[in-house]
């Protein structure tokens, strides 16, 4: 018998005597990271997401559990960026640093392979980061994810040029061979196919791959209205370089979904103009949430000045999932995990992040995504219509 | 569809200039010294970062960082053929190379804290920009690689068939005791090849540096280049380096024409691996250094 | 070697005290430094005994652990798994070994280098089978409690390093020992004295595959999660040659001792410098290579040697 199940069965029997047994005023939740090795960056990412959630909740005294308050505390642990590491740190932390609740490792492949641990020992685990569906369809209990799926961004970006772009016919898809670059790649084709547009090439290149030259000529020669490319931050940088190393043009270029980050913008200077992209979260959005944020405004105003940077959607959803928890835990009135997992399932609220509605599989199925376009160096929101900045300009030259 | 093959074939083209100039300088130090400098791939991301700094703080164009890069560059593969690889330059080939692997981890553990993780790009504002040959498109950054690898190629040749420090290499190459016998400084000989190792790499890295995003941890994909092409061309031969490359970047071009791109990397390690089990010596079947 | 074997049953006997501590992490350490041993010893018969610098133990584990998840999405029994992917790694390092063992030096190190790569990239296309780069979630073994689970894979990566400790035993007493310690000194004077060096050469390859297959096999279900990057990883071959040159290339527990060291020194590392600690990795094998070329066993034998002349 685990420690933790009779934790959980003597906080069921009352929260008074348990309370004096197990004097616990901090909640811990455990947040495997691969804080070293090639997906550094991404840790670092949500550190400042997770960091910032605890800091503004701790300033304010805690959470509100039942009568009382707890602080939070969040429990890292190195996985370098290898994902059986990050299974075992998983259960490292769970079994020995015996947080209260987990936080997904990086990622929809490392967040399916830890949420069978965290479903073994009924842990509740937010993922951050996760958003194909295999992810969630495993039939598990515990996890909650922050992403929509993937065909979210897809529709409403196929939506939007349909409409805006009436020449727009033929497309052309290029994937990193990869879990996500290549999800929301299929999912283009299908709102593509299922608008009556034409995809005329559709091909993956591998990971690691240094050279986007051939697959860009071939692509060039069908002379595509729409090229839609996806990959991280290094691949997007080089395809879009190459790109105007061939003289390539098009009416409509999404890349996704490296231009929500700043360093995409930086590395590609002024090729970055009008390439159009979409994520879950936009700092432009407008929200009133009842969470420890509050707006989303206020979110952007603690963010930047916590670290004098605007949040992209992977630190906000950090966030997010922390916020989620908090409000989970505090509709629960207690830890028990079986009853903050109740209370995860059945939310309805409005936070920061958007409204927070989770589907019987466990992902949120209320967010509307935001497409976005750079715009003189700037993501400017195009859809959806109550936050939009701008409209879609037409035409990706060099 | 014509005009498509002569565009594929001018991508491979430049892309084989590029791939010789990350090859040429580790053919070389493999070649002369019988060593896998392991750390060939890392001081090309080094040498980006030289000139990703040098441009961003003092505007100084890439071009001109190659000539920064060229000394410095000599200077520490100098010093560390003196100071570490020639204290067991004798011993087992293994050894050598989990010498350089170590040194590797280090130093792409050095850039991690210098440079975070991080993608950095030198954006040059005007671009090199591209030239037209009729309908086929040619960038002009990937030009002046295949260039560099042209001139420093020629450098080297010239080196080792006309001075005297490149007759004594040559010399190394084929018979050490016999070299040392005749009174080459064979330690000195070392350090000298490897030092001209390291300035290869550390000299092209600013042209990478306009061409790829830099990460510390970009290394390992160079050497990977750099292994196929060396054996496609020979080893230790110079002009080889640059066959070699020049026959990859055609290869993969076509390749991910007509197998689709995923396949690139995978067809470039399978074509490795058939060189070396039915031409050992390379394309050019020279055996040893000229 | 009846005093090998001896030393060797007390130090497995007292290894199998561990789970006696309790712990899940000295239990997951454990596991993890037998698996370390087993891939260090495989290693050590082609690259100590032979002396060819072989990166081929990321192809074989690799191999291996798919092989294992694989037969097992299949329905195959675990333990059948396990075998089966020793049987596959066992004949696919006889094919490789009869094509690359021809090349020596630098020449099959690279090969045997890049046989990994391939093999990672074909795991990855090979979506159906394999899941391609979503990884693949193997069945979480059915058992009383996370502690004996835990136990449960200690305890046959236990039997599983005893295994590979024996075959070696017995290979380095042997006329295959005897040969191949022959080819190591020179081999083309071996070949000239009428020994059969492909075939002797082949079999040390092939002894060198089975472990590694059976423990990536291992591996996977005690992980019960794998992905290419991963499993293929050439580190593991680094790793594998690291503790062998840490222990003492060619001794009998060389691999062992190295495998134990290099793990305290990878968990001590990793514990307290997490920014630096690929870096700190870096500098030990510098540090090995330049100052304890010939491990650590020759510095216990150096002591002793001193020892005794007092």
């Amino acid at each position: 018998m685990n420690r933790a199940l009779l934790l959980g069965a003597a906080l069921a029997l009352g929260t008074a005597a348990a309370g004096a047994a197990h004097a616990q005023d901090v909640i811990r939740v455990g947040a495997p990271l691969p804080i070293t090795g090639p997906l550094s960056p991404e840790a670092k990412k949500q550190q400042r997401g997770y960091d910032l959630w605890a800091e503004t909740v701790n300033k304010r005294g805690g959470v509100k559990v039942g009568a009382k308050r707890m602080k939070v505390e969040i429990v890292y642990v190195d996985y370098q960026s290898n994902t059986p590491r990050a299974v075992q740190a998983a259960e490292k932390l769970i079994t020995q640093d015996k947080v209260d609740f987990l936080f997904s490792p990086f990622g929809s492949g490392a967040t399916k392979a830890a949420s069978s641990v965290s479903e073994k020992y009924q842990v509740p685990t937010v993922a951050a980061t996760a958003s194909s569906a295999q992810v969630y369809d495993q039939g598990y209990k515990y996890l909650f994810g922050t992403f929509t799926p993937n065909d979210t961004l897809t529709e409403p970006l196929a939506d939007i040029v349909g409409r805006e772009a009436a020449g727009v016919r033929r497309v052309a898809i290029l994937a990193r061979n990869d879990l996500f670059p290549l999800a929301i790649a299929q999912e283009m084709e299908k709102s593509a196919k299922k608008r009556g547009l034409n995809v005329v090439y559709f091909e993956k290149y591998a990971i690691g791959t240094l050279d986007h030259a051939s697959a860009l000529s071939q692509i060039k020669s069908m002379s595509p209205h729409w090229i839609f490319a996806t990959g991280y931050t290094n691949d997007l940088i080089l395809l879009r370089k190459q790109m105007a190393d061939q003289r390539i043009e098009a009416p409509v270029v999404t890349m996704i979904a490296a231009p929500a980050y700043q360093d995409w913008i930086d590395g590609t200077g002024k090729l970055s103009q009008n390439v159009t992209s979409a994520a879950w979260w936009h700092p432009a959005v407008r929200y009133k949430g009842k969470d420890v944020f509050g707006t989303t405004e206020n979110y952007v105003k603690l963010f930047r000045a916590a670290y004098g940077a605007l949040p992209d959607y992977a630190e906000a959803s950090a966030s997010a999932a922390g916020a989620m928890l908090q409000l989970a835990i505090e509709k629960a009135g207690s830890i028990d995990r079986t009853k903050v997992r109740d209370a995860l399932s059945a939310m309805n609220e409005m936070t920061f992040w958007g409204p927070v509605k989770f589907g019987p599989n466990g992902q949120i199925t209320s967010l509307e995504p935001p497409v976005f376009q750079i715009q003189n160096g700037k993501p400017t929101v195009i859809h959806p219509k109550a936050i939009r900045q701008g409209e879609l300009q037409l035409g990706v030259s060099n | 569809m014509p005009l498509l093959y002569f565009q594929i074939l001018a991508n491979g083209l430049v892309l084989g200039g590029l791939y010789a100039c990350i090859a040429s300088g580790f053919s070389l130090v493999w070649g002369v010294q019988n060593v896998i400098n392991i750390l060939h791939g890392s001081f090309i991301v080094l040498g980006a970062y030289l000139a990703y700094f040098a441009h961003l703080h003092a505007g100084i164009h890439p071009f001109l960082s190659i000539l920064i890069a060229i000394p410095v560059f000599f200077a520490i593969g100098y010093g560390l053929q003196r100071m570490m690889i020639n204290r067991i330059i004798a011993a087992p080939v293994l050894l050598t190379l989990t010498l350089t692997f170590g040194l590797d981890l280090m130093l792409q553990n050095g850039m991690i804290m210098a440079f975070t993780a991080d993608f950095k790009k030198l954006v040059l504002d005007p671009p090199l920009g591209t030239i037209a040959l009729g309908e086929v498109v040619l960038p002009v950054d990937r030009l002046a690689a295949m260039a560099l690898a042209l001139a420093l190629t020629a450098m080297l040749y010239l080196i080792l068939s006309r001075s005297r420090i490149g007759r004594a290499i040559v010399a190394v190459r084929m018979d050490r005791e016999a070299a040392a016998l005749m009174g080459v400084n064979v330690a000195r000989i070392y350090a000298i090849t490897f030092g001209l190792g390291v300035m290869m790499a550390g000299a092209s890295g600013p042209l990478l540096a306009m061409i790829f995003p830099i990460s510390p941890l970009g290394g390992p994909a160079y050497l990977g280049k750099a292994f196929v092409i060396c054996v496609l061309g020979g080893l230790g031969s110079v002009p080889g380096a640059m066959i070699g490359g020049l026959v990859l970047g055609v290869v993969e071009s076509f390749g991910a024409l007509w197998f689709g791109p995923e396949h690139a990397v995978t067809l470039s390690f399978s074509l490795l691996i058939l060189m070396l089990l039915f031409r050992p010596h390379g394309l050019l079947g020279r055996k040893g250094y000229e | 070697m009846k005093r090998d074997a001896s030393i060797a049953l007390v130090l497995f006997a007292l290894v199998a005290l561990l789970p006696l501590s309790g712990e899940a992490y000295w239990m997951r350490l454990g596991t993890t430094m037998l698996m370390y041993g087993v891939l260090a010893m495989s290693w050590n018969f082609i690259g100590g005994m032979a002396g060819y610098p072989s990166f081929a133990v990321a192809a074989f584990f690799g191999l291996g652990a798919y092989a294992g998840a694989v037969a097992q999405k299949f329905g195959v029994p675990m333990g059948f798994a396990w075998v089966g992917a020793g049987l596959l790694a066992l004949v696919f390092a006889a094919l490789l070994g009869v094509a690359l063992l021809r090349l020596r030096g630098h020449y099959f190190a690279i090969a045997s280098l890049v046989v990994a790569e391939v093999l990672r990239e074909l795991v990855n296309s090979m979506t159906g089978l394999t899941g391609g780069g979503m990884g693949l979630n193997l069945p979480i073994p059915a058992m009383a409690s996370v502690d004996a689970q835990a136990r449960f894979f200690f305890y046959v990566m236990l039997l599983l390093a005893a295994v590979t400790f024996t075959a070696m035993l017995i290979t380095a007493n042997s006329k295959l020992g005897f040969g191949l310690r022959c080819i190591q000194q020179n081999e083309s004077a071996a070949d000239m004295l009428g020994v059969d060096t492909t075939f002797y050469k082949v079999s040390a390859f092939m002894l060198s595959g089975v472990f590694v297959g059976v423990a990536g096999a291992v591996y996977a279900s005690w992980v019960y999660y794998i992905e290419p990057p991963d499993v293929f990883d050439v580190l593991y071959s680094v790793k594998a040659i690291v503790m062998v040159l840490l222990g003492g290339a060619g001794s009998m527990f060389g691999p062992l001792v190295g495998a134990a060291a290099f793990l305290s020194l990878e968990e001590l590392v990793w514990r307290n410098y997490l920014e630096v600690h690929t870096g700190v990795l870096g500098l030990m094998i510098v540090l090995l290579v330049l100052f304890l070329p010939k491990g650590l066993i020759s510095l216990s034998q150096r002591l002793g040697r001193r020892g005794k002349l007092r």
